[in-house]
């Protein structure tokens, strides 16, 4: 039995983590929680997740910064950005140049988020 | 009438006429009549003065013709040898042919009466004796002749005594023995005085001794007074003058001015005297005077007219000219009265303000011109200040709009975001729910119907998240060229239709070409699209047509049209407001972002519309080139 993928929820809304983490429990995920950029830092130094979901705007720093802070420890991390608003191209472009893999917008089809985690670290897996 | 009125110029005119005309004429007139009146007034006291001396003759004779008669008969031959009988006889033959002789008496040389005859005497009359008086006593001294002793015969009328020596020629040298006497009437003069100088006229004459004694006048009621006299003033002036004769003119101390001549009378030393009024004397220069006044006043009534003739004459075309000015100041350059051009200075001025009219017609003419160039221009300038104005006043309208919408976007992104928190939370929570319920088997069927109903609901909180956060989106608008039907084919190909809705597509012919945002047009066709099925619901539906063609060149056009209720007019003015509904749920953004998105394609959108017939929306975009 392989250990499940560790996944990191960073977002300053505790309804929104928990929420989120409970529903990607049930598909097999063991989620992992910050409510802050420094504290998802150290969490992700600490946990080492595959995946880190985060939200863009959070209070002590921007998504982004912890992307590209995250980037920089590891090629392979799954670094999926949340957002409630829309994005225009250019934040979006400079978002993937930092190292993001995929955008979701608040509210989340969930069924499809799981479906697109589970591509890409089975693309991961077969790059090895 | 102005025409009428005379200026000021006419009667300087006049005046100088008049005073240069008029002045030396009163004053010969006048000098004319002045001289006449001295000459008349020489010539009235000569005729005076010759009719004095005319007078003074005819007194002369009239006494000398007696002395005579007494002297013819004194020296009669027979005389002195007459009986008294005869003598008596002879005296009053005497009597009968002259009338005047009222007495005759013979003195005999001691100077006694010894005859008397007369006509009023009785049978024996008294016989007087003058031997010591003059009658006697000078007719026989060397004189010879006695004329004087002037009496008032009965008191009344004056009679003067003649007397004449009777001489003895019979023994050689004469010898006088008596004297022959005769009182003689002066009333015969009076007579003739009158008769010259009648009592109707203002001359009065008069003869009188130096004694002041009345002999003769021409007034009856002066001579027949007991004590007739010449007034003491006349008297005084005539008896102190030098000369036989004279004349000129005399004032009385009660103030009347008299033109008196006399004339002493030969021999007798009476005077005769002749006066009239001055004025009597002046009366024909004064009548000369006042017809010379008359014709004076006639030349001044004449010259009058004539001047005001003449003045209004050379006035006329200054009046005219000062008329023409006046106009030409009111500024009417037309119908200018007719001003005369005479051949002179005053037609030298007319024909100079002719041509200073014309040239002025002209230069206002340029001005006027100006002046409309100027209204034009200014006129084009406040149309070119309108017309920015009116820009400008759009382009701010379109800047606060853009503020506003830019504010709206600010806070629908804020309050998106914030909702999107909370829907995520509920969405995640109701898929844990639905997840678990379906691992745990089949759920409840009324369970699964509300969550469903929360699913549902979600998507639509999240729809008109979306649809205020399109429209207050700011984003750059990225172009490109796409074919519009196969553009617009594709985007139905994808959209999914209930059946209830039948699709018309009218395809152009020709596939128009244009550069469009295709995210945004796509927005923009769906809300139409997806309006038009709103109003078409089942199970009636209806159907959709969507057209394109080009309705004029350089143009595009996409019809989207349904079968539904159609708009009422009044709701067709605010249907593309930002949040004007008339659905129970929508955000009224819908046709305000269909009318953005044209707009920022530089297009328009029309809406046709029939009540129970259905409405057709119009997007018209310019065709890519």
């Amino acid at each position: 039995m392989t250990n499940p993928t560790k996944l990191l929820i960073i977002d300053d809304d505790a309804h929104l983590r928990e929420s989120l983490a409970e529903v990607l429990e049930l598909d097999g995920f063991e989620c992992h929680q910050a409510g802050a950029a420094k504290e998802g830092i150290s969490a992700a130094q600490k946990i080492e997740p595959e995946v880190v979901i985060m939200d863009i705007q959070l209070p002590d720093s921007s998504g982004f910064q912890i992307c590209q802070e995250l980037r920089k420890r590891s090629k392979t991390m799954i670094l999926i950005m949340m957002t409630g608003r829309f994005l225009s191209s250019e934040e979006k472009k400079q978002g993937f140049e930092l190292g993001a893999d995929e955008y979701i917008t608040k509210p989340f089809d969930l069924a499809e988020l799981s479906a697109r985690i589970k591509q890409l670290l089975s693309r991961n897996a077969s790059r090895g | 009438m102005a025409s009428k009125r005379r200026g000021k110029l006419a009667y300087k005119i006049l005046f100088w006429f008049l005073l240069i005309s008029l002045g030396p004429m009163v004053f010969v007139g006048f000098q004319l009549v002045s001289i006449s009146q001295q000459s008349l007034r020489k010539e009235t006291l000569a005729m005076q003065e010759s009719l004095t001396v005319g007078f003074a003759d005819t007194v002369q004779k009239y006494v000398t013709t007696f002395r005579n008669v007494l002297t013819e008969t004194s020296g009669l031959e027979d005389f002195v040898t007459m009986s008294p009988v005869k003598q008596q006889q002879y005296l009053n033959r005497i009597l009968q042919i002259h009338l005047a002789v009222l007495e005759i008496s013979v003195l005999n040389d001691k100077g006694v009466e010894a005859l008397r005859v007369g006509r009023f005497l009785g049978p024996n009359p008294e016989m007087r004796d003058f031997s010591r008086e003059d009658v006697f006593q000078t007719a026989v001294g060397v004189k010879g002749q006695y004329i004087g002793r002037l009496e008032r015969f009965q008191g009344l009328y004056p009679t003067v005594t003649v007397s004449v020596p009777i001489l003895d020629g019979r023994a050689g040298a004469a010898r006088i023995v008596g004297v022959l006497a005769a009182r003689i009437s002066l009333n015969p003069l009076s007579t003739m005085l009158a008769m010259e100088f009648p009592a109707t006229g203002k001359s009065q004459a008069a003869v009188v001794a130096p004694d002041g004694f009345l002999i003769a006048h021409s007034d009856p009621k002066e001579i027949y007074k007991p004590d007739a006299r010449l007034s003491e003033d006349v008297l005084k002036v005539v008896t102190t003058q030098s000369s036989e004769r004279g004349g000129g003119e005399m004032a009385l101390p009660d103030g009347r001015r008299l033109l008196a001549a006399f004339a002493e009378t030969r021999d007798l030393g009476w005077i005769v005297y002749v006066q009239q009024p001055i004025e009597a004397a002046n009366q024909s220069a004064e009548e000369m005077r006042s017809q010379i006044v008359t014709v004076l006043v006639g030349v001044v009534l004449v010259t009058v007219l004539l001047s005001l003739w003449v003045a209004g004459h050379i006035t006329q075309p200054i009046r005219m000219l000062k008329e023409a000015a006046d106009r030409l100041g009111r500024g009417q350059f037309e119908d200018l009265p007719d001003v005369v051009t005479t051949n002179d200075e005053i037609g030298d001025l007319a024909q100079t303000f002719l041509g200073m009219s014309e040239s002025l017609k002209e230069k206002t003419g340029e001005l006027i011109h100006a002046k409309q160039e100027l209204e034009k221009f200014t006129k084009f300038l406040e149309k070119r200040v309108d017309a920015r104005t009116r820009e400008l006043k759009a382009a701010q309208d379109e800047l606060i709009k853009k503020e506003r919408l830019a504010a709206i976007g600010q806070m629908a992104s804020v309050v998106g975001h914030e909702i999107r928190n909370p829907l995520a939370v509920i969405n995640n929570s109701i898929y844990f729910i639905k997840t678990k319920l379906a691992t745990a088997g089949e759920p409840d069927p009324k369970i699964a119907k509300h969550i469903k109903i929360i699913e549902s609901e979600i998507q639509q909180a999240n729809g008109i998240i979306n649809e205020i956060l399109t429209y207050s989106r700011q984003r750059e608008l990225k172009c490109e060229r796409v074919q519009l039907n196969a553009w617009l084919e594709e985007l139905l190909s994808v959209y999914p239709l209930a059946p209830h809705i039948q699709l018309e597509k009218i395809l152009a012919r020709v596939d128009v070409p244009v550069d469009i945002d295709t995210t945004e047009m796509q927005q923009a066709v769906r809300n139409l699209i997806g309006n038009a099925v709103e109003v078409m619901p089942a199970p009636k539906g209806g159907k959709l047509t969507v057209r394109t063609y080009m309705p004029e060149p350089g143009w595009a056009a996409i019809d989207v049209g349904d079968s539904g209720a159609g708009i009422p007019q009044d709701v067709l003015d605010k249907i593309f407001a930002p949040f004007f509904t008339t659905k129970a749920r929508g955000t009224g953004l819908g046709l305000a972002v269909v009318r953005k998105v044209v707009d920022r394609h530089k297009g328009r959108v029309d809406v046709e519309s029939r009540v129970g017939a259905g409405t057709t929306f119009k997007l018209i975009l310019p065709a890519a080139v």
